[in-house]
């Protein structure tokens, strides 16, 4: 008897939790801090990977193959996402895109086509880099798992409650702590920005890439070298995959001082959660700009 | 009957749906220079057209039909079925034209080699194209901790053209006219070879096995089985890769295959039955891809028939993709043999490959 119990036990343990896969690591994130004690959660890219890229793995495919639920970015930045659902043969699985309830940025009028780069039809995908899409992130991982798992619905919906005060508090910190960034002028690598420039006040001017995913050609770092000492910019910003060997370049030919940022959770040192991910960034770019020391 | 009614319409209406979905179309070109005995020429691996989709939501459809070069005509090289969703015991079952599940290399269209042409010994086995069946695949999971999948196939056309003497290494592939009237005669070959195979069956199985030894280092390992009415094939393949980053990788390949004919003109003899001729060819392949956009590599490419010497012909090669995957320059530097003299030659080869639309010559 005792026997059956302990194999109950360790059973339910294993197996009655909520299995779910994410294409980010920021996703990844939220799922743990909603889902909590009741879910399993594994995330197919890396933080310090490049999302528009996965190489489909068939290890992948195992992973999807058992779960519950897989929560997409969407706006056609993880389109492998689909190969690897597929090739997984996993016919319960609930694909939920997780852009849904997103006021989707740059969304592109007139044609799209391979002239004009890696550009995205639906609009920028890089929408958890504001705070406040990650709250509505939060939402629809909490209503799905709520559908999936009735019984602990309530405890999702107090995680989500828990989670977006939690957002909410860091955010007026951030405000406060960081509205020395607002209306700085910066040159990011990507165009993976957008959003979190908007959030906390930062003037993109341009960006290494002279379309997005064409690699810096020497005519495209001459002309953001003319625009740093046009515009008296101070910060380069790029994702951390990307090579430094472009932006270190032009910190030789001008003052201009170059950073790495978390694009993922995980993706650098100290932003390893969804919060953490904009407390990192944010503090590497105030010192960036001498605004504030360690 | 309303609820009859408007249940028909809505079907009608998810089917018309599905059928007004566009697929995916993309062309893959390029543009080949060869240099053998200082006699550079310039010629077209093909242009091949990919047509992509979902059928419906369990099955998807891929069609590639490709253009060998000017005088020839545009080929179906594949149209299958696969459906990867709704099969019981999660089955995925392929039907129609396809290069079946047999090695490693069989299943990737030239475009996608680092070495531009498939190594001379595997061509010499599986054709000059590699060999692409007319029949149905069924493959399954098994219920293993790391992914593992068997593959099994049975098909109306067998392996490419051993039974007629494959086209070897072409040294003498000096003049373009000449190219083009070889590609001509072998394709005329295949389709015989095709024509007369059509009423034999033959069996293909893999049994392959894939490990995540670690966030960077991953290994793929499998071993093939095909059998003929009058051949068999054995074959194992493995795949090592350590990829640190995106823009970094290193890829170590190999494969081997044994061909087995069964001796024709010894029906009334004491071997009858019993496999007589038997082919063996390999390669193996380093390839490092050292930042966004340069690879080089070098791989060795190895064939033996029975009462006949071994060749091993190595050769470098180095790739340049400017812009991701959409036009891609590569250059091979390789001994190749000649049959007849059996003298080695220096071969230089330079490719310009583009594409259009999502099917592209991605990174191997």
């Amino acid at each position: 008897m005792r026997k059956f119990i302990i194999i109950s036990c360790l059973f339910t343990c294993l197996y009655g939790k909520v299995r779910v896969v994410s294409s980010t690591s920021d996703i990844a994130d939220i799922v743990k801090i909603i889902g909590g004690e009741n879910v399993t959660v594994t995330s197919i890219a890396r933080g310090n990977q490049d999302p528009h890229y996965v190489e489909i793995l068939p290890s992948y495919m195992v992973k999807v193959r058992k779960a519950d639920i897989y929560f997409m970015v969407g706006m056609e930045l993880d389109l492998w996402a689909q190969q690897i659902i597929n090739g997984s043969r996993n016919q319960k699985v609930m694909v939920v895109d997780c852009s849904v309830e997103i006021n989707k940025m740059e969304v592109p009028t007139g044609k799209v086509d391979a002239s004009m780069g890696d550009i995205h039809r639906f609009g920028n995908p890089h929408y958890w880099l504001d705070p406040e899409n990650g709250k509505l992130i939060a939402k629809v991982v909490t209503e799905k798992l709520s559908n999936y798992d009735p019984k602990n619905a309530d405890q999702y919906k107090t995680n989500l409650y828990e989670f977006e005060k939690d957002l909410d508090s860091a955010m007026s910190k951030w405000k406060n702590k960081f509205s020395i960034l607002k209306d700085k002028k910066i040159i990011f690598y990507h165009n993976s920005w957008p959003y979190f420039s908007k959030r906390f006040g930062l003037i993109t001017v341009g960006f290494l890439e002279p379309k997005p995913g064409i690699t810096p050609s020497p005519s495209q770092l001459n002309q953001v070298i003319n625009q740093i000492k046009e515009n008296e910019i101070e910060v380069i910003a790029s994702e951390s995959y990307f090579s430094v060997r472009a932006p270190k370049f032009i910190e030789s030919k001008t003052n201009v001082r170059i950073v790495k940022l978390a694009q993922s959770v995980g993706a650098i040192e100290g932003a390893d959660s969804y919060i953490n991910l904009f407390e990192t960034n944010l503090l590497i770019l105030a010192k960036a700009y001498g605004v504030m020391h360690d | 009957m309303l609820k009859k009614l408007i249940g028909g319409l809505f079907i009608v209406s998810i089917s018309f749906g599905q059928t007004t979905a566009n697929p995916q179309f993309s062309v893959v070109g390029d543009l080949i220079m060869n240099d053998l005995h200082n006699n550079p020429n310039f010629y077209s691996s093909g242009i091949e057209i990919a047509v992509q989709g979902y059928v419906n939501p369990f099955a998807r459809a891929d069609v590639y039909l490709h253009k060998h070069n000017d005088e020839s005509a545009l080929e179906l090289e594949e149209a299958v079925m696969t459906i990867e969703r709704g099969l019981p015991f999660g089955l995925g079952l392929r039907a129609g034209k396809f290069r079946p599940d047999l090695g490693k290399i069989n299943k990737d269209h030239a475009h996608l080699f680092p070495f531009i042409e498939a190594p001379s010994g595997m061509a010499n086995i599986l054709g000059k194209e590699f060999w692409a069946g007319t029949g149905l695949e069924a493959s399954i999971f098994l219920p293993l901790p790391w992914y593992s999948n068997i593959s099994i196939g049975s098909f109306d056309s067998g392996l490419g053209d051993h039974d007629h003497g494959i086209e070897k290494e072409d040294v003498h592939n000096d003049h373009k006219d000449e190219d083009a009237h070889e590609d001509k005669d072998e394709h005329v070959d295949e389709h015989d070879h095709g024509k007369n195979e059509k009423k034999e069956k033959v069996f293909s199985a893999r049994w392959g096995h894939f490990f995540e030894i670690s966030d960077i280092n991953l290994m793929e390992i499998g071993t093939s089985y095909y059998k003929g009415p009058e051949s068999s094939l054995m074959g194992a393949d493995f795949k090592y890769k350590w990829r640190p980053n995106k823009y970094r990788s290193l890829t170590i390949q190999g494969e081997i295959v044994q061909l087995s004919i069964k001796e024709e003109h010894h029906e009334e003899e004491v071997h009858k039955g019993e496999y007589k001729n038997k082919s063996d060819a390999g390669y193996l392949m380093i390839n490092y891809q050292f930042n966004k956009s340069f690879n080089f590599g070098i791989i060795g490419d190895y064939y033996k028939e029975t009462y006949k010497e071994t060749e091993i012909n190595p050769s470098i090669f180095f790739g340049f993709s400017p812009v991701e995957e959409s036009t891609v320059f590569r250059l091979k530097i390789g001994q190749v043999e000649d049959h007849k003299s059996h003298k080695k030659h220096l071969k230089t080869t330079a490719q310009i490959i583009w594409s259009l639309g999502p099917h592209k010559p991605h990174r191997y």
